[in-house]
């Protein structure tokens, strides 16, 4: 592996660490949510009701699709810069 | 004298199941609310536990009547809410979607959701104004209908300023909390697997009045 290959490694790598630590700091929900139920009190008869509020909740497909760029990206450009590195030492030589 | 404490117990039990059980307010004679509410104040939500995944949703498309004598209710209670399959939310548009499909609610074919009254039993009075009574009703989901008890709670309020910036009129609060079985509608969890549990858990708040 060459510097770059390494570094191209490297942030993929943190890519899917830290959509995986956001995953479950958001509370790992299987699906990304951009609503969700919070409760209110209804003072008049003394019950609680529910409504929607909008809030982005990430989720485990967003995880999973943002890892998947990750490693086809870092995949694709492992492979450009190990060409790279190939032509520059044949023409070295 | 056996006999006669036994026939006293049964007729002392026959009253307290017969009597007249209804609310101790201003309000006199048959009563019709209405539950339709443009505001969107009044709700039904559902919840699914599964261990894959939790599934939270909510509809305020509620309509419907009900009809009882105020002095008795056990007697007298009769209506239906419904709701429209196609207001269903869960917080996911894809997911929103999914569940108006033919293999799951089929909101096309089966456009409402109807649950209707047809008996009560277990009146408990737990203020002069409100009762926990038990409805037996005819739950339709799916084009098909199971009989569903549900335990309820009735507030009944006399119209008052504080109502009145509500809604005019009396107004009574419902709610309930009951569990439904998916597959005794015949809704086969086709498209999620098993992310959406069999049983599902139901709530109901509304809030009716009686000048619609």
């Amino acid at each position: 592996m060459n510097k770059k290959q390494i570094i191209t490694f490297a942030i993929s790598l943190t890519i899917i660490i830290a959509v995986f630590i956001i995953w479950i700091i958001n509370g790992t929900y299987v699906f990304t949510q951009t609503q969700i139920l919070i409760e209110k009190k209804d003072a008049l008869f003394g019950t609680t009701y529910k409504e929607w509020q909008n809030k982005f909740i990430w989720g485990l497909d967003l995880t999973l699709i943002i890892s998947a760029v990750s490693i086809i990206a870092s995949t694709i450009l492992f492979f450009i810069f190990k060409v790279k590195r190939k032509r520059k030492n044949e023409i070295n030589s | 004298m056996k006999l006669i404490l036994n026939t006293l117990l049964l007729i002392l039990i026959y009253c307290i199941t017969t009597l007249p059980q209804g609310f101790d307010v201003k309000a006199k004679g048959t009563q019709t609310f209405s539950f339709k509410d443009d505001k969107g104040r009044n709700q039904a939500t559902f919840h699914s536990v599964t261990p894959f995944d939790e599934v939270d949703g909510l509809t305020t498309a509620i309509s419907g009547q009900v009809t009882f004598d105020v002095k008795d209710i056990k007697n007298t209670l009769k209506g239906q809410i419904s709701l429209p399959t196609e207001s269903l939310k869960t917080g996911i548009k894809m997911r929103d979607k999914d569940l108006k499909e033919p293999k799951w609610l089929d909101a096309e074919k089966y456009p409402a959701i109807i649950y209707k009254i047809k008996k009560v039993t277990n009146v408990q009075k737990t203020a002069p104004n409100k009762l926990t009574i038990k409805v037996t009703g005819d739950f339709y989901l799916h084009g098909v209908t199971n009989e569903v008890p549900v335990t309820v709670t009735i507030t009944y309020l006399d119209e008052s300023a504080a109502t009145q910036a509500r809604e005019p009129g009396d107004l009574v609060g419902v709610t309930a909390n009951f569990s439904i079985t998916l597959s005794k509608f015949n809704v086969q969890n086709m498209i999620l697997g098993k992310r959406v549990s069999d049983n599902i858990d139901i709530g109901v708040n509304i809030v009716g009045t009686n000048k619609f």
